[in-house]
């Protein structure tokens, strides 16, 4: 077997079309993650009477399980439900047309806002104590307190902790594929298997993932850098 | 002005404040001294309600709240009487010098932001920091971060200030520059409560001292009585304790 450099280039060109599938496998679990964290965290800190006890649960079982089973509870699991919520109510909804990226979205999304809890529960946790009472100190209620004092600075530096998730999302939303979305490795695949150069199709797949990757980081460091700025101290 | 009635507090069930009576007056300026763990700053902390007593009534201003039926409602409107100079200044770390003194005023003073700013701007004059605007704390030494601290406790223009310890936690040689901006401004006329280690200065500047041991005030008096003539064994032993050097030198002397 040799290897058919040329073909990487073919190969890199097909796959690059899935792109934007693998964008919005990424993007869109993180932005609804990010609402479901942020919620999750407040409840969990705190300890709001009787949704805390749901939050622990809902968090232990995400990150307690793989999140290629979260993608496949859903898939077979709410087209069930769906049906007999339907029934039971009339409502005239069929699970088989709604499209399969809603459910990938879904799952996807619950997985984030799992992982995402712990990060914005660390982020608040780092903030000092003092901010909290300074707030307090100059008349501000829990709420403005939270809003305008903690999470600014909390959010701040969870930032490397968000590139790290978005980072492992992207990677993640490779196992789309096994409930047949064509986002990019399922692009590497088709085009690996039809033309049979694997190797050559993986190279360029994993060309474009290194790439991405790279232009997240990058982004990353200069908006960390310009959101942290305040805590670098020294002379302007 | 400040009322204090019976007030409770205990950390897990070590009584820290053991029924404290106090009155204050309006203008009145009230050092608190005494040894660490006396409950000095834990009843500081306790008038506005960062620690929430487990007993009796504190009133400042016209806000009177019930320890036991406070409602966060009634705790909110309490803290809205004063303002609190901290330890470790606790300025709101992501932003600036000038965004630190307004945000009082933009928040809970309802001002418009052009007002707030030029209100924020006089007082950061005021306190010698009117060309360190756009300074975040962390790029401040501590004492001029403390002097943003009582600016932005000064910008709410609060019925009495609290400070709690406000030089502590400064290198010996920014002491100076903090303490004078404290005494201009008790020349105001500005109710305030100050616990404080440093006694020639509580000396200088109280109408009244309190000295507090074990959860009570032990002995309180003018400063002439308190530094002069104490009459508890236990603020003597604490003042001889304080004034080391000067026992220390007292002894040599006698011995030789």
């Amino acid at each position: 077997m040799t290897i058919d450099i040329l073909f990487i280039w073919t190969a890199f060109k097909e796959i690059i079309r899935a792109l934007p599938i693998t964008l919005i496998l990424t993007i869109f679990p993180l932005l609804a993650g990010f609402i479901i964290g942020l919620a999750v965290a407040l409840i969990r800190i705190y300890k709001v009477k009787f949704l805390s006890g749901i939050a622990n649960g809902y968090v232990s079982f995400f990150r307690g399980t793989p999140i290629i089973m979260h993608i496949m509870l859903i898939y077979f699991g709410f087209p069930l439900l769906i049906d007999q919520i339907s029934k039971k109510f009339d409502l005239g909804i069929q699970s088989n047309s709604i499209p399969i990226i809603l459910f990938v979205l879904t799952a996807l999304s619950l997985s984030a806002g799992a992982y995402l809890s712990e990060i914005f529960r660390s982020g608040i946790i780092s903030v000092s104590n003092g901010q909290m009472e300074a707030a307090y100190s100059v008349g501000m209620n829990s709420f403005q307190a939270m809003t305008r004092i903690v999470l600014p600075q909390a959010i701040a530096q969870s930032i490397p902790n968000f590139t790290n998730i978005f980072i492992g999302f992207l990677h993640t939303s490779s196992i789309a594929f096994i409930v047949s979305q064509k986002e990019m490795t399922g692009a590497a695949n088709i085009v690996a298997s039809t033309n049979l150069k694997f190797l050559e199709s993986f190279i360029a797949a994993g060309l474009i993932y290194w790439g991405l990757t790279i232009i997240a980081e990058g982004l990353s460091f200069l908006i960390e850098k310009k959101a942290t700025a305040y805590n670098r101290g020294g002379v302007q | 002005m400040i009322y204090l009635k019976d007030i409770k507090k205990s950390f897990n069930q070590q009584p820290v404040l053991k029924g404290i009576n106090l009155k204050i007056g309006k203008g009145e300026v009230v050092t608190i001294l005494g040894p660490s763990g006396s409950g000095k700053t834990t009843l500081l902390r306790c008038l506005n309600f960062l620690e929430k007593p487990e007993e009796g009534i504190v009133q400042v201003g016209d806000i009177q709240v019930k320890s036991k039926k406070a409602t966060k409602r009634e705790i909110l409107s309490l803290r809205r009487q004063s303002a609190m100079v901290f330890q470790h200044y606790n300025l709101f770390a992501h932003k600036t010098v000038l965004e630190n003194v307004m945000e009082g005023l933009i928040v809970t003073k309802k001002y418009k932001k052009a007002e707030a700013k030029r209100e924020s701007e006089l007082l950061l004059e005021k306190v010698g920091l009117g060309d360190k605007h756009n300074y975040f704390p962390s790029q401040l030494s501590g004492g001029q971060q403390q002097r943003v601290g009582i600016a932005r406790a000064l910008a709410l223009n609060p019925e009495v200030i609290l400070f709690d310890e406000p030089t502590s936690a400064l290198d010996p040689e920014l002491v100076g520059e903090v303490l004078s901006v404290i005494k201009a401004i008790a020349q105001e006329g500005i109710t305030m409560v100050i616990v404080t280690h440093e006694m020639s200065f509580a000396k200088e500047i109280s109408d009244r001292v309190l000295f507090m041991d074990g959860g009570v005030i032990v002995e309180e008096g003018s400063p002439l009585e308190i530094f002069n003539a104490p009459k508890e064994d236990r603020t003597r032993q604490f003042l001889n304790r304080i004034s080391r050097d000067f026992s220390v030198s007292f002894l040599e002397e006698r011995a030789n």
